[in-house]
């Protein structure tokens, strides 16, 4: 298999926000006195992420520690991702204000051998893989593109509202989708997950980000 | 844009690598120029022949004193690069390269040797590794199979294009068979110099053809090739069907979206962007394109007239699976239709006019169904297996369809008595499916593209 160099974190959350792409408040803490006055002024609750260039996915080595509710809480939790990987691959710390629970959806791109950049939307968290229910376009797309693809997928019910449930802010996500679109037309990107994204009736939040580049 | 009239439309051919024995390449080309009646010169080139087939020979095609639009070559592939380089001191700008032996054989030096020259003397070439050309109106014929094994499609207006040799014998072989009319038809193998992209902007250009169909394994280049397409569409109907669903490129991915978006989940959004329609196997590609031969269609509302009451809801239940409108009649069409129906039948849709219905009954229905304003397309239902319907019923439904009011499709499904009037009636342009499944189907892609050539919203 090809090796690709995945993005650091705090680059790829970076240029994702340049690109207008909103994430909670966050810091990258590299000591726990650190993570305790950045926790004091982002507020609980809060989640922990492993910040590792060596690790893709920080979650299946305990990397990740959601609903922090207070002082106590973040430093068992800064100590216990500390200790899951040895020092010299731990680059830091994110610690992020806790999204609130919104519908997850994954937002993506991909650099496409025949087409070049490459943008997906579908339903995102742990649905991905068992409903793999994803829209594609080749980029760049507009607004019309980016409602269409939403529109698209099979569980476009859960955000038109199923059930009684507000629907999702479709004009956020045809920005977020337009904005993405800009950035994979606009850099060298091999790969790009923005996985989940919460959204809600008003905005979305993209919670977690994984950039891959050539 | 390059120009491929030479190619299509020579008026002067030479075929390079003709030969006196029946088993070659060289001698099929030939003689399908002769028997298919091919209306322009034909030049045989062999350096050890002095005639062929009747025809004089020359060694090369600088011998030749004539000017010469376009030549076939079928000669080893080590000839080709040299065989080429004569063409373009000849001035001969369009080429067909038959011979295989290049990149798809891991010979990528050659295949460059013979773009390199194509280059520089600007010719355009065909192939290499591919079956040929045929334009049935012009009686150009370089496919080099031999006619009796494979038909040939009449005059018509549905162009092909196709990646594979082998499966663009098929499919010129079903559509001869299928009495479907042929507008140009290129197999273009390798696309080392003209490609997928080239062939749709010239067919976009071209005004014998109304519908493009194209089978493809990979396109060469994948934006120009979108915006070919996309010129296209907006003008004229193109159906792919993309073969090659390779999971490779998924296995390799680490991302969510890169296992997600493979390469042909890429492929169908290309198309999707481009309002292509996307077949799913080889029937479709039929299927599709007869139908797309009407200019337009003015909405979704479908009305269906019928001899038997079953095939009737099983096309309703496909009415819907497509997501299609079953037509509400108006109170003049079912009034009209109360006085023409026995008075056990309904005069609803879909119309059942009963298994005793003859071609008169039917001509009155279709000419009632046809004329209100709420039917958009109409679906004739004909169970040839009745004791009233003979072949009238055909004269009935080829003059509706050349009346033209609405569009028209066929479901006649049955045995060989049912297939030959099938036949009939799709060489006279109606377009005939074997079941409600393929008919519903082929009427929502032909639907759906004519929403989408409408401007959106």
């Amino acid at each position: 298999m090809i090796q690709m160099p995945a993005l650091d974190f705090e680059s790829s959350l970076s240029l994702l926000k340049r690109h207008g792409v909103r994430f909670p408040d966050y810091g990258v803490a590299k000591s726990p006195a650190e993570a305790a006055r950045m926790a004091k002024k982002l507020g609980y609750p809060l989640a922990l992420k492993l910040i590792s260039k060596d690790i893709l996915h920080k979650t299946d080595v305990g990397g990740v520690k959601l609903n922090i509710a207070d002082e106590k809480q973040l430093s068992k939790a800064y100590s216990e991702i500390a200790s899951a990987v040895p020092k010299s691959k731990l680059d830091g710390i994110l610690i992020q204000k806790m999204a609130p629970q919104g519908v997850e959806l994954l937002v993506g791109g991909k650099m496409d051998v025949q087409f070049g950049p490459v943008i997906a939307f579908g339903l995102g968290g742990i649905f991905v893989e068992i409903f793999k229910d994803v829209s594609l376009r080749v980029c760049p797309i507009d607004k019309n593109d980016a409602r269409e693809m939403i529109r698209e997928i099979k569980g476009y019910p859960i955000l038109a509202g199923a059930r009684n449930t507000k629907p999702v802010d479709e004009a956020a996500l045809v920005e977020l989708l337009v904005n993405v679109s800009k950035l994979m037309m606009g850099n060298k990107i091999t790969e790009l997950d923005l996985n989940p994204v919460m959204a809600y009736s008003n905005g979305y939040y993209a919670v977690d980000a994984r950039i891959l580049v050539p | 844009m390059r120009n491929l009239d030479p190619i299509f439309e020579p008026k002067s051919i030479a075929v390079i690598g003709a030969s006196h024995e029946p088993g070659k390449i060289g001698h099929v080309i030939t003689k399908n120029f002769i028997d298919g009646g091919f209306m322009g010169r034909v030049y045989p080139i062999n350096p050890n022949a002095s005639e062929i087939l009747g025809l004089k020979a020359y060694p090369t095609v600088g011998d030749v004193p004539d000017k010469i639009d376009s030549a076939v070559v079928a000669v080893h592939a080590e000839l080709v690069p040299s065989v080429l380089q004569q063409c373009g001191e000849k001035g001969i700008s369009g080429v067909v390269v038959i011979s295989g032996g290049f990149s798809e054989v891991g010979n990528y030096k050659l295949e460059q040797q013979l773009v390199d020259v194509a280059k520089k003397y600007n010719i355009n070439v065909i192939g290499p590794n591919c079956l040929g050309v045929l334009n049935p109106a012009a009686r150009n014929d370089s496919i080099f199979l031999p006619m009796y094994k494979m038909g040939r499609p009449k005059v018509g207006d549905i162009s092909f294009i196709s990646q594979s040799g082998a499966v663009g014998g098929c499919i010129i072989d079903l559509a001869a068979r299928a009495g479907i009319g042929m507008g140009k038809f290129v197999s273009y193998g390798n696309a080392s110099v003209v490609d997928e992209a080239d062939l749709l902007d010239y067919l976009a250009n071209d005004d014998k053809t109304r519908v493009i169909v194209a089978y493809i394994e990979g396109v060469k280049r994948g934006r120009a090739f979108m915006d070919a397409a996309k010129k296209v569409t907006a003008e004229k109907p193109v159906i792919v069907l993309k073969a090659g669903r390779g999971k490779a490129a998924q296995e390799a991915a680490k991302s969510h979206t890169g296992a997600l978006a493979g390469s042909h989940e890429v492929y169908s959004a290309a198309f999707k962007q481009c309002h292509i329609i996307e077949a799913d196997g080889l029937e479709d590609l039929f299927n599709f394109s007869k139908i797309l031969d009407y200019p337009i269609c003015s909405g979704d509302r479908i009305g269906i007239i019928t001899n038997g009451g079953g095939t009737g809801v099983l096309a309703v239940d496909e009415v819907e699976k497509n997501g299609l409108q079953l037509a509400k009649f108006s109170e003049s069409t079912r009034e009209q239709l109360r006085k023409l129906l026995p008075n056990y039948a309904n005069a609803t849709n879909p119309l059942d006019i009963v298994g005793d219905a003859d071609s008169n009954r039917y001509e009155q229905a279709i000419d009632i169904v046809t004329k209100d304003p709420n039917v958009d397309f109409l679906v004739i239902i004909v169970l040839f297996q009745t004791v009233g319907i003979d072949s009238r019923v055909v004269n009935v439904i080829v003059k509706a369809r050349e009346k033209g009011q609405k569009p028209i499709a066929v479901i006649s499904t049955g045995g060989e008595y049912t297939e030959f009037h099938r036949r009939i009636m799709d060489s006279y342009g109606v377009p005939t499916y074997g079941s409600p499944e393929d008919a519903l189907r082929s009427v929502a892609k032909f639907v759906g593209y004519c929403k989408a050539k409408k401007p959106v919203k």
